[in-house]
């Protein structure tokens, strides 16, 4: 092979790759990293506006009763609870300072769990957990199929007022995120939940303990939370 | 540099790239986090740009590292071309997925820098190596050895008669 040749076979090198640069481009790269359409940002805004977040904590720290959730953000029955019952909950119980609702995430369900959970944990440390999780059951997509983008968690993030995106998304892998996710799987645990949604109801600072929820509408939990107010 | 020393040189670089492409690859399919100081490797990962028609980039540079190391155990013609052809291209597409990261991703893999850092070097030890061995144009591909004559045997026994 004479020099001309091999500068011939080199221009070709390049050419594959231009093909191959082409092909990734089309193939969704450029188009996918586009802002993701958000639906429902506007109703949780709403629903969650003015509401004390310190953490995974959503309402008054002094509430007299402790409602707490163990969701996976993958599992359809959560972001169907988070739809049908979250709003009266939020508007009877919480926004009147009877309850302060805790997120105990888990991710059993798989990769886009985690995902998911940790960048709501990462949202937590900027009091804004309640926002990104309620977008993300939203916005769910079906199970382990990549849906948790980083795009889909961008824009997410670009619809919550006073969260800066970069520093969620850059700890989601922190030390404390690690802990949280840690701390929150050990408490599910304890718990003995092994599947979601469930719920704990107690006086806040007592014992818990789990309520099995016969439907997804409020009236699932309202009994026991009036009976742990009122006891 | 001898054509040994190219070879050796394109080897270890091959298997240091090899190396990377693998981790990324290996942790793309097993969903395993990668290990990286920032997010950015994170975001490039889950991004759409990580794999073509299902199958991971880092994949795609797994196979165009493992060519190189393949021709590097060659003395051929044409694997000494093939070695040149895969590292232009190899970084052509390096420098492509760079400016994708910058421009459109928004972050950087560390692990896809290092790469990057490997085919700058790698690449024009294995051009270096395409052209020594490739002639002008018009030129003989190798030199003609030129071999002694061979001494003409002489015949053995009596002369033949004379007429």
């Amino acid at each position: 092979m004479n020099r001309r040749l091999l500068v011939g076979s080199l221009a070709a090198a390049v050419l594959l790759a231009g093909g191959l640069a082409a092909a990734l481009t089309l193939s969704g790269g450029g188009s996918k990293t586009a802002a993701t359409t958000v639906v429902d940002s506007g109703p949780i805004s709403r629903l969650l506006d003015g509401l004390p977040q310190h953490g995974a904590v959503l309402g008054e720290p002094s509430a007299p009763v402790t409602l707490v959730e163990f969701a996976d953000p993958q599992c359809p029955y959560c972001a169907a609870w988070a739809e049908q019952a979250l709003p009266t909950i939020v508007r009877k119980y919480v926004r009147t300072g009877k309850v302060r609702l805790v997120f105990n995430g888990m991710a059993f369900v798989g990769p886009d769990s985690e995902t998911a959970l940790r960048t709501a944990l990462a949202a937590g440390r900027q009091n804004r957990l309640w926002n990104v999780i309620d977008l993300l059951f939203a916005n769910q997509g079906t199970e382990n199929t990549g849906w948790v983008t980083e795009s889909l968690l961008r824009s997410i993030g670009a619809t919550v007022s006073g969260l800066d995106v970069e520093r969620m998304l850059d700890e989601r892998s922190s030390d404390a995120v690690d802990r949280a996710l840690g701390q929150a799987g050990a408490f599910a645990r304890s718990a003995g939940v092994n599947m979601t949604p469930s719920f704990a109801v107690g006086k806040t600072g007592g014992t818990l303990q789990v309520v099995r929820i016969s439907s997804l509408d409020p009236t699932g939990l309202t009994p026991s939370l009036d009976a742990a107010l009122g006891s | 540099m001898s054509d040994r020393r190219l070879r050796a040189a394109i080897l270890v670089l091959s298997a240091l790239g090899a190396g990377i492409a693998a981790y990324l690859t290996v942790a793309r399919l097993a969903h395993v986090r990668v290990a990286c100081a920032t997010s950015g490797c994170e975001t490039v990962a889950e991004s759409h740009w990580s794999a073509l028609g299902g199958i991971p980039v880092a994949a795609l540079g797994l196979g165009g590292y493992l060519l190189l190391a393949a021709t590097a155990l060659s003395r051929s013609d044409l694997a000494r071309a093939l070695g040149a052809a895969a590292g232009v291209g190899g970084l052509a597409f390096a420098l492509f997925l760079l400016w994708v990261q910058a421009a459109e991703i928004g972050a950087f893999c560390q692990w896809c820098l290092a790469s990057d850092v490997v085919l700058v070097m790698l690449a024009p030890a294995a051009v270096l190596r395409a052209w020594r061995a490739a002639p002008p144009r018009g030129a003989p591909s190798r030199p003609a050895r030129r071999r002694p004559a061979p001494a003409r045997a002489r015949r053995a026994g009596p002369a033949p008669p004379r007429r």
